[in-house]
This record gives C-alpha cells, sequence and structure tokens, in this order.
C-alpha cells in the first residue's frame, strides 16, 4: 500500500512541486497520474522511490513511512519496486539478459534462479528469442519491453512508470500497455502519462494534478485537466 | 573472475595505467626498502665490530690492563670489554698467517702488544671513551672506527629521511593517479551506477567490481615487481658478494626480531613479498574506495 498524507514539496528555489496532496494505493492497484508538464507527476514517484524528501507530510510506502529516512536506508524498499523510464535507460554494453539481470544480481540471487526468473520475464514481455540482442539490435519497442522486464524481475511489486509510451508510436505504445495489463494482477502499477487514449480507454484509476495539487481522484476515470 | 577480466578487457587503457603507476611505485618501493635495510645490517654488522682498541706497551703488566678493563666497565658507557693478551694475539697472528710460514718465523709473542677490544653500548659514547683511553698510562696506540660508525649512522639516517620522504610523494601521486583512473572508469559506468543505486544497491555493492578489479591489478604488480626484483638480486649477486668479502651476514632487527638481510633468508623474502603486496592491494583499494565515494554519496533532496 502507499499513502500520501497532507504532502507537499518544495524545490530549493522555492516552488512548490506539490501542495497538500493526500491519496492511498492499494496493494495491486493500477494507477494512472495525469496532468500538465511540472504538475507534480514525477515528483509523486520520485517520493514513492525515496529519491525525494517531501517538505511536510508523509509518505508510506509497504508500511513504511520513509518520509525523513536516509537515501541509503531506503536500499532494501527499493528492491521491491521497479522503474521504468521515458528513455528506457537500457545499458549499452549489455545484452538483454544482463540488462533484464542487473536487479537479480543486486539481490544477489543464485545464477540458476537469475536464469530461470529472465527467461520467465522475457517471455511474458515477448523478447525471449532475444536475450542475447545489445540494445542497438532492438527497436525502440522492444527497449522498453527490456526496461518493462528489468522492472518486473526479483519480486518488485511495484511498478513506478514515467512516460513508458512517451518515445513510442501508437501500436507499440498499445503492446506495452498489454504488458502492464498482464501483470495488474500481481502488481501495483502506477503509471505517468500525458496520453489520453491509453487512459480513457482502459477505464483504471486516475491521479489528475495540476500544479502540484490533486485535482481530481477518480475510479474507472478518464483523461481530464 | 570472469567479470573481472571482462572489466579489465573492456577498458585496457585504465587498467594498464593503474597496473604500470602501481609497478613503477612499488618497483621503487622495494629498492628503497631493500637498500635502508641492508645499510642497517651494514651499520649492526660495524658496530659489531671492536669499536675502540687500546695497545698497550711492552712494559705494562696484565694487572694495570684489567685495573683499565675494570675502570672500563664500571663507567656504564661500555658493553664489554675483551682482554687480548700478548698469547692471544701471537695465537690470532699465527691463525691469520698459516700459510705464510716466512711472517710466522719473524714474529714472537713479545713482539706483539697486549690490547682492549671495548663495544660502547652507543656509539655516541666511542669519543669519550677513547679520550678517556689516550690519558691510559703505557698505552702504545689507540685505535676507534668513530668515522666509519658516524659515516653509516649519517648515511642511513640521510637514506631514511630520503626514503621516507620519497615513498610518501610516491604513495601520495600514485594514490591520485590511480584516483583520477578511477573516476574515469566511474564516469563511463555512471548510467548502470545511477541504475543500480534505484534498483536498491547498496554503496558496497557497486563500489565491490571496482575495489576488486583495482585489488586484483596491486596483486598482479606486487608479484610482477617481486619477481623482476629477485631477479636483479640474482644478477647481482656475484658483484655483492665480492663487494662485501669477508662479511658473513647482515641482519636487521625489527621488534626484537632478527632477519637476515644479506644473504637474503627465506624470511626477509617472504616478508618483503608481503609487505609489497599489502602496499600494492592497499593503495589500489584506497584510491579506489576514495574515487567512488564521490559518486556514492547520494543524498535526498
Amino acid at each position: 500500500m502507499i499513502q500520501f498524507e497532507n504532502v507537499s514539496k518544495l524545490y530549493p528555489l522555492g516552488n512548490a512541486a506539490l501542495s497538500d496532496v493526500t491519496f492511498t494505493i492499494e496493494d495491486n492497484e493500477f494507477v494512472f497520474l495525469v496532468g500538465t508538464s511540472g504538475a507534480g507527476k514525477t515528483t509523486i514517484l520520485n517520493l514513492i522511490l525515496g529519491d525525494l524528501y517531501p517538505t511536510s507530510g508523509s509518505v508510506i510506502v509497504d508500511d513504511q513511512d520513509i518520509s525523513n529516512k536516509k537515501y541509503t536506508k531506503l536500499e532494501e524498499l527499493r528492491k521491491h519496486i521497479g522503474v521504468v523510464f521515458q528513455d528506457f535507460k537500457v545499458l549499452q554494453d549489455k545484452d538483454v539478459f544482463e540488462n533484464v539481470a542487473l536487479g537479480l544480481h543486486i539481490q544477489q540471487l543464485s545464477k540458476k534462479k537469475i536464469r530461470e526468473e529472465v527467461s520467465e520475464v522475457l517471455s511474458l514481455v515477448g523478447l525471449e528469442d532475444k536475450k542475447q540482442h545489445f540494445p542497438v539490435q532492438l527497436s525502440a519497442g522492444e527497449l522498453q519491453r527490456v526496461a518493462i522486464a528489468r522492472a518486473l524481475c526479483g519480486d518488485r511489486h511495484i511498478i513506478l512508470a514515467d512516460e513508458p509510451t512517451g518515445n513510442l508510436d501508437p501500436k507499440t505504445t498499445w503492446d506495452i500497455m498489454k504488458i502492464f495489463k498482464k501483470i495488474e494482477h500481481e502488481r501495483t502499477i502506477i503509471i505517468a502519462t500525458h496520453n489520453t487514449d491509453i487512459v480513457n480507454s482502459m477505464k483504471k484509476r486516475v491521479l489528475v494534478l495540476k500544479q502540484g495539487k490533486l485535482l481530481k481522484d477518480m475510479q474507472k476515470g478518464g483523461y481530464e485537466l | 573472475m570472469k567479470e573481472l577480466l571482462t572489466s579489465i578487457r573492456r577498458t585496457p587503457y585504465q587498467s594498464f595505467a593503474v597496473f604500470s603507476s602501481l609497478l613503477l611505485t612499488l618497483f621503487l618501493s622495494i629498492i628503497l626498502i631493500f637498500c635502508l635495510n641492508f645499510l642497517y645490517g651494514l651499520l649492526g654488522y660495524v658496530e659489531s665490530r671492536p669499536q675502540v682498541a687500546i695497545y698497550f706497551q711492552n712494559q705494562v703488566s696484565e694487572v694495570d690492563i684489567l685495573k683499565v678493563k675494570d675502570q672500563l666497565m664500571s663507567s656504564g658507557k661500555v658493553e664489554s670489554v675483551k682482554y687480548v693478551s700478548k698469547n692471544d694475539a701471537y695465537t690470532l697472528y699465527k691463525q691469520l698467517n698459516k700459510d705464510n710460514p716466512l711472517l710466522l718465523e719473524m714474529v714472537s709473542p713479545d713482539i706483539l702488544p697486549a690490547s682492549l677490544e671495548i663495544f660502547a653500548k652507543k656509539p655516541t659514547y666511542l669519543p669519550e671513551i677513547a679520550s678517556f683511553l689516550n690519558t691510559v698510562v703505557g698505552k702504545d696506540e689507540v685505535n676507534f672506527q668513530k668515522n666509519v660508525v658516524d659515516k653509516l649512522l649519517s648515511l642511513t639516517m640521510a637514506v631514511r629521511i630520503i626514503s621516507i620522504s620519497f615513498f610518501s610523494f610516491l604513495m601520495i601521486s600514485t594514490i591520485i593517479i590511480l584516483m583520477t583512473i578511477t573516476h574515469f572508469k566511474v564516469a563511463l559506468k555512471r548510467d548502470e551506477i545511477e541504475l543500480m543505486r534505484l534498483m536498491g544497491a547498496s554503496p558496497a555493492y557497486v563500489r565491490k567490481p571496482f575495489l576488486d578489479e583495482s585489488m586484483f591489478l596491486g596483486f598482479v604488480s606486487s608479484t610482477t615487481v617481486y619477481l623482476l626484483f629477485l631477479g636483479i638480486i640474482f644478477f647481482a649477486n656475484p658483484a655483492l658478494q665480492s663487494y662485501l668479502r669477508g662479511i658473513q651476514t647482515l641482519f636487521v632487527d625489527i621488534y626484537g626480531f632478527k632477519l637476515t638481510v644479506w644473504p637474503i633468508s627465506i624470511t626477509y623474502a617472504v616478508g618483503l613479498y608481503f609487505v609489497l603486496t599489502f602496499f600494492g592491494v592497499g593503495i589500489a583499494a584506497l584510491s579506489t574506495y576514495l574515487a567512488t565515494r564521490k559518486y556514492l554519496s547520494i543524498e535526498r533532496t
């Protein structure tokens, strides 16, 4: 479960990224964060990840109040969070298998377990036949699938995706969203997006943000600003 | 090991730069350490020789000579005094010239003077002991090796100071060079490090491959330097032996533990290897730790 209680975030120059935001996301919920650029979507994701301190209020993730914890005290928590970025952040000098296995190595699993889990996740995202490929040999859609596979590996039950389809064409965008749909019953998924079609079609919970404020919280909502 | 070798293969120039910096530093260090130990051994050897000797005129009786010996012993500045009678001196003379019958025929015990061989507690007492001996009635000659000991003492001190300064300079510059090279390597893997931290990797986990690689290179370079050093000693052995003719062994006293420096004993050789490896691996690990610390000290904002 993820809870934000009256969370505000002021950046050093004084501009408010979030103002008094309160919401709760239950386990295995699928949530879209929508809003214009600068509305505070990425700030919410970074607060959940423990990359930022809230200026006030509390952020609770997996029953832990992480509001005041140091970066190094959140390593265990981060091992259960998968992150997907708009620019994929796939490592160029590693092949697909090595990229996906990165998180599993951090969790110090055995080689056998890593092999099994990577194969399982790669077949889930449809890349089982490309595990020896290097990023330069893959399309943008395939790169994002690698990033999703990496985020899913190793008991990561919270998936944070920041504009995961921002760089993809409509067809590939839908392929990616299908992957998220496949895993929605096992994981909490939070996707920050501008993509109106996806939000409107998927009929999931939508948190609408505007200038750092939570404007609407809609179950089975659509894209509204 | 496979990952370590892959990392070295992927950044061959940086790895070679680390290896060669360590090689040069460790080579100069082992030469300095050995020279210093050798000089200390030589100093110890010279100090172990009779430092002051007084030769008496023929008419001086043994009783008078032994009185001088007692006076010396009671001064508190003398470690030991050895009385060499005319007969002892003759026996020694015969031993030294046993192959030369002509010389043996020419000398009788009466010609050779009786003497006292004195070992001071500290080299600094030597001038005082010598001036006392010069006042002894019936002395024929006073010999003391002050100059040799003084020169060796000042040489050892100079080498020690130069070694420590040079060694510190070498260590600091090597650490800075290795840190700079590691910075390059870390910069090359910046994206990977950021991603790993986001995925929950601890600083120790991120640092480990860098540490493993530098420590491995430290080990390889110290072993290479050691083998080089052994080779040099092996080839220089005949020259050193002829230079040190008459000196059987040289040893240094390290916290009460006597190590034979010449000829190099197994214990000394093994000790030297451990010291060298410790420095090689230690410098590499320290510089890597310092270089990665900056990149890994992430704070929430």
